[in-house]
């Protein structure tokens, strides 16, 4: 895991750092969904990267986090090697889960990552109950569960709002408001505000722009301070947009093109890019070596994901431990 | 209210507390299988709310419905056979207390599942505002409903497509005592009131007296116009202190059946710690001193009593001599459009 | 083994385990509803809160999905949940969290997160809690890769399986027959552990095997009673666990026997006691001498009034005519 105790110019660096990543990964996923080499369905966060590297780089080791079927750039923020990951998105042998699991099921236990999950909702009871071992071991340890807005429609989840509340588990519920569950916009499936359902509870609400990956980070750095000291869970709204649609085969007819425009002249990683050479703290030479550096990882890992062997172990093994 | 509506409301009132005071001396007797809940001490709120509804509006209600059943104008002889395990009980004796239900009242099916009945509701809902035909679909739930994430999802969706559900629930924490010393504890939910969770989803919310028969028989009124306005759903949390008799897991009827003449004195309230509930909370007795205090004789409420206890002899006479069902009658009826 | 001494019952049994792994290991804690404070509904948690405390104990809402669910993220991040679903109809409500989480995070994390979890669940035919409250759904589990169940039949049983099912690192559903509360027996002591997967000859008999699970034991022990005034020397088969299946004892009793009666708590359609049936054949196909014959739950939602409901499972008296009907059979075949 990265960006941890930085000093803040660094810390903004690495943010910069792991949403090219993520983004450059994405890409590459993407490409290699189009020329046909991922099996199956994968949802790509391109456009939600400041969400993954703001909300990950305000944890330490022993903090746990669980995703989404989005859930690429939570891995990537929290430390996953692009080797593996891709490995897993393509299925083969070298990947997180042995290829097992895909893209929606990537499990990265010595980084705390709680894996990405297949059902809508599925992060917030487990991420409830990393919060309840966390406040048992009593080393000031908090829970990330991710979830879209989708997600707050489920039933659990807000079971789960409650239970934390309840017990001022140190959980952070990080909503990944993008604006659509799957092809579905969010305002045509859901009642009333969806902050309110969290001030129901009790919960203390903060509605971040999550195209500002300092925003989001600052956010969550203080609802993370607070869940440390036991002062209980947090609920975050990061309003983001898809830019790449609900999976990477989504031709997106659905959205509004100007509305879509509009979200993408807010792309966080420009803008960090910016930030960063407005502030002295780099040039546009340094940030393009960086990401001519980044872009070799990636295309490194697809390289080796793509040279990695097929699964060809008992399909029994590991049913149990 | 007039007077003579009131004086109906509070005998339906009466029935249902009549019929549950038998079902507890039936279960004393060795006559009732399985655990029970009884409505005591909140039948103000069902026997109102089901008196302004409409002949074609369903109901749904909980592991708790003895008193909207009996509210809804069913036959105690009907209801006490199935809380017998009889042949001739609404459900064949398939059911029990938990599950008292009779589509010709516009209750279809009872869940004791908590949560079934706001999903359930929102369904029928959701079919009549298609169908139109001014009918609202009403949930009874107790508060502990809320801790299921099922009642939240039904509380979106009813309030996205304004669906004509009127959600009431019975909050009768006040006076529990908790799980902790054998009780049954109240609702365990992080907020303050209850009404924070509907107003999340913009719905309309109130918050009334579950005692006070007049004020929810008009709130219930102007749900239901509202409902059939369609303006979206209602919420209406009731509240009631907690019967002494329903602190405990099993019903206790520890001063038996209530004397309507505790209403005036003519009869003394009992002492102890439950004298409270009597003099300030019992809605039967407050129904009766409105009605004492309207010009009601006393003597007039003695007789609707004699008349409705009469009925409940019969009622428990018919129950009791009713047959158990045959072993054939539990192979019924497991799909439709089945032969045997 | 220790035996202790005390009678204890089928309830006192469960919670003893409790008792002693939650002392044994501080990452064992019980979670669900009116568990803590209140000792639970049929008192099957009692004195386990003054004994650990609220931190260990957790009385939670009534929400099935988010506390299962909880328990699995829980299990994930490195405590042992046992987990309390009140009536074993309710894990309806949190089946996602079971069969969609707990069952396959060892296998597609490549063994990276264990889940070692319990899922302890009443259920019982014959206290008119009528059809939402009354149907054990083992079979369902049994199906699902990923999930153990066990399903103990007496006090030792259940107190050495809910130890050895705690132990275990993977979710494990532990059904529970209320009717078996009271039932009183010896139980092993501190360090007697029974992993699941092990079955037990509950009586020997040289004629027929009687296999059964759950409350069927006692009626095939009441069966075999009978059978052996009849002359019949009826083998019970306890299996006490559906996965593992412990195929070593179904082979090794049918093959000497010859025949197989499966008694199952759950409803006969597509449920355990076909699964074990075929077992049977797959293993000693050629050492039967008459066809594997079933009986368990009839096939509809479990009644209310107790006319019908006592007859939803077979009694000891149906489960011997039966048999008796397989023995003798093989008699008036010899005869032939």
């Amino acid at each position: 895991m990265q960006a941890r105790r930085l000093p803040a110019e660094q810390a903004m660096l690495a943010r910069y750092r792991a949403m090219v990543l993520i983004r450059r990964f994405e890409e590459r996923v993407q490409s290699l969904f189009r020329a046909g080499r991922v099996p199956g369905l994968t949802h790509l966060c391109i456009g939600q990267e400041a969400v993954a590297a703001g909300v990950c780089s305000a944890l330490r080791p022993g903090d746990r986090i669980a995703s989404t079927h989005r859930g690429h750039g939570h891995s990537l923020a929290m430390g996953a090697d692009p080797d593996r990951l891709m490995a897993e998105i393509l299925g083969r042998e070298t990947g997180y889960g042995g290829g097992r699991g895909g893209s929606m099921h990537v499990f990265d236990a010595a980084n705390g990552n709680l894996g990405t999950n297949g059902i809508v909702g599925g992060a917030v009871p487990l991420g409830l109950g990393a919060a309840l071992a966390a406040r048992n071991a009593g080393k000031g340890a908090v829970a990330v569960a991710f979830f879209g807005d989708g997600a707050m429609n489920q039933g659990v989840v807000l079971e789960c709002f409650n239970m934390a509340a309840l017990w001022r588990l140190p959980l952070i519920l990080v909503c990944e408001h993008n604006g659509y569950g799957e092809f579905t916009a969010s305002d045509d499936v859901t009642a009333g505000e969806l902050s309110a359902r969290g001030a129901a509870f009790d919960l203390p609400v903060q509605d971040i722009d999550g195209m500002d990956v300092e925003a989001v980070h600052q956010a969550t750095a203080a609802a993370v301070d607070s869940a440390r000291q036991g002062g209980g869970p947090g609920l975050l709204f990061c309003r983001a947009w898809r830019f790449s649609g609900h999976h990477a085969g989504d031709g997106q007819d659905y959205k509004d093109d100007a509305e879509s425009r509009a979200w993408r002249a807010r792309d966080p990683i420009p803008r960090q890019r910016a930030r960063l050479i407005d502030e002295g703290l780099e040039t546009d030479e340094s940030l393009t070596a960086l990401e001519a550096e980044i872009s070799d990882r990636v295309q490194a890992a697809a390289r080796r994901a793509l040279g990695a062997p097929e699964p060809s172990g008992p399909l029994h093994e590991k049913l149990f431990a | 209210m007039q007077t003579t509506e009131k004086m109906a409301l509070w005998q339906r009132m009466l029935l249902m507390r009549r019929f549950e005071e038998r079902v507890i001396a039936l279960a004393g007797k060795g006559h009732v299988a399985g655990h029970y809940h009884v409505y005591i001490g909140q039948e103000a709120t069902g026997a109102a709310v089901i008196d302004a509804l409409g002949p074609a509006d369903m109901l749904f209600s909980t592991h708790r419905n003895h008193g909207h059943f009996i509210a809804r104008g069913a036959d105690p002889a009907a209801a006490l056979a199935e809380i017998l395990g009889r042949a001739t009980g609404c459900n064949g004796g398939m059911g029990g207390s938990l599950h008292l239900a009779d589509p010709q009242l516009g209750m279809p099916h009872t869940s004791a599942v908590l949560g079934g009945a706001p999903a359930l509701a929102m369904g029928a809902g959701f079919e009549m505002a298609r169908s139109g035909g001014d009918r609202i679909a009403v949930a009874f739930f107790g508060d502990g409903a809320l801790e299921e994430g099922l009642a939240l999802e039904a509380l979106n969706m009813a309030a996205l497509w304004k669906l004509p559900v009127l959600f009431v629930c019975e909050n009768n924490s006040a006076g529990a005592i908790g799980a902790a010393k054998g009780g049954y504890p109240g609702s365990i939910i992080g907020t303050e009131r209850l009404t924070a969770l509907p107003a999340a989803f913009n719905i309309r919310h109130v918050s009334l007296d579950g005692n006070h028969m007049e004020g929810l028989r008009a709130a219930a009124s102007d749900a239901r116009k509202a409902l059939i306005a369609g303006e979206g759903p209602v919420f209406m949390e009731t509240n009631t202190p907690r019967w002494f008799g329903n602190q405990g897991l099993w019903p206790d009827l520890r001063h038996g059946p209530v004397d309507i003449g505790m209403a005036t004195g003519e009869t003394p309230l009992p002492g102890g710690p439950d004298a409270d509930w009597f003099a300030a909370h019992d809605p039967i007795l407050r129904g009766a001193r409105e009605l004492v205090a309207a010009g009601v004789p006393l003597s007039a409420l003695h007789q609707a009593d004699a008349r409705i206890t009469a009925d409940m002899d019969a009622a428990e006479a018919l129950a009791l001599a009713a047959p158990f069902p045959d072993r054939a009658a539990a192979l019924r009826n497991i799909f439709a459009g089945q032969s045997t | 083994m220790t035996a202790t001494q005390t009678q204890v019952t089928f309830r006192e049994a469960v919670i003893e385990a409790l008792a002693e792994e939650m002392a044994r290991d501080r990452n064992v804690l019980l979670i669900g509803e009116d568990v803590g404070a209140a000792g639970g509904v049929f008192h099957q948690t009692k004195g386990l809160f003054d004994q650990f405390g609220p931190i260990r104990v957790i009385d939670t809402p009534i929400s099935e999905a988010g506390f299962i669910g909880m328990a699995v993220g829980a299990a994930m991040s490195g405590l042992r949940p046992v987990t309390e679903v009140m009536f074993g109809d309710f894990i309806t409500l949190g089946m996602d969290l079971l069969v969609n989480q707990a069952a396959k995070v060892h296998w597609m994390s490549d063994g990276q997160y264990r889940v070692p979890l319990v899922v302890r669940t009443a259920v019982g035919i014959g206290a008119a809690t009528g059809p939402q409250h009354a149907q054990s759904f083992h079979a369902w589990f049994a199906h699902v890769p990923g999930l153990k169940v066990v399903f103990p039949s007496n006090p030792a049983d259940a107190k050495a399986l809910m130890k050895g099912a705690i132990r275990d690192d993977n979710p494990v559903i532990f059904f529970e027959d209320r009717m078996s509360y009271g039932m009183r027996g010896s139980v092993g002591g501190a360090d007697h552990v029974l992993p699941p997967g092990q079955a037990a000859v509950a009586r020997p008999g040289r004629d027929i095997s009687l296999i059964a699970l759950g409350q069927m034991v006692p009626r095939a022990l009441d069966a075999a009673t009978r059978l052996a005034s009849a002359g019949i020397e009826a083998e019970v088969i306890d299996l006490r666990s559906l996965v593992p299946l412990d195929e070593g004892i179904i082979a090794q009793t049918v093959r000497r026997t010859n025949r197989a009666l499966v008694l199952d708590p759950g409803c006969i359609g597509f449920g355990a006691s076909a699964e074990i049936a075929a077992r049977v054949q797959e293993l000693a196909f050629d050492w039967l001498d008459a066809p594997v014959a079933r009986m368990g739950a009839a096939q509809v939602p479990v009644p209310f009034s107790p006319a019908l409901e006592s007859r939803v499972l077979p009694d000891g008296a149906a489960i011997a005519a039966r048999a008796a009907a397989m023995v003798t059979g093989r008699q008036e075949g010899e005869a032939a």
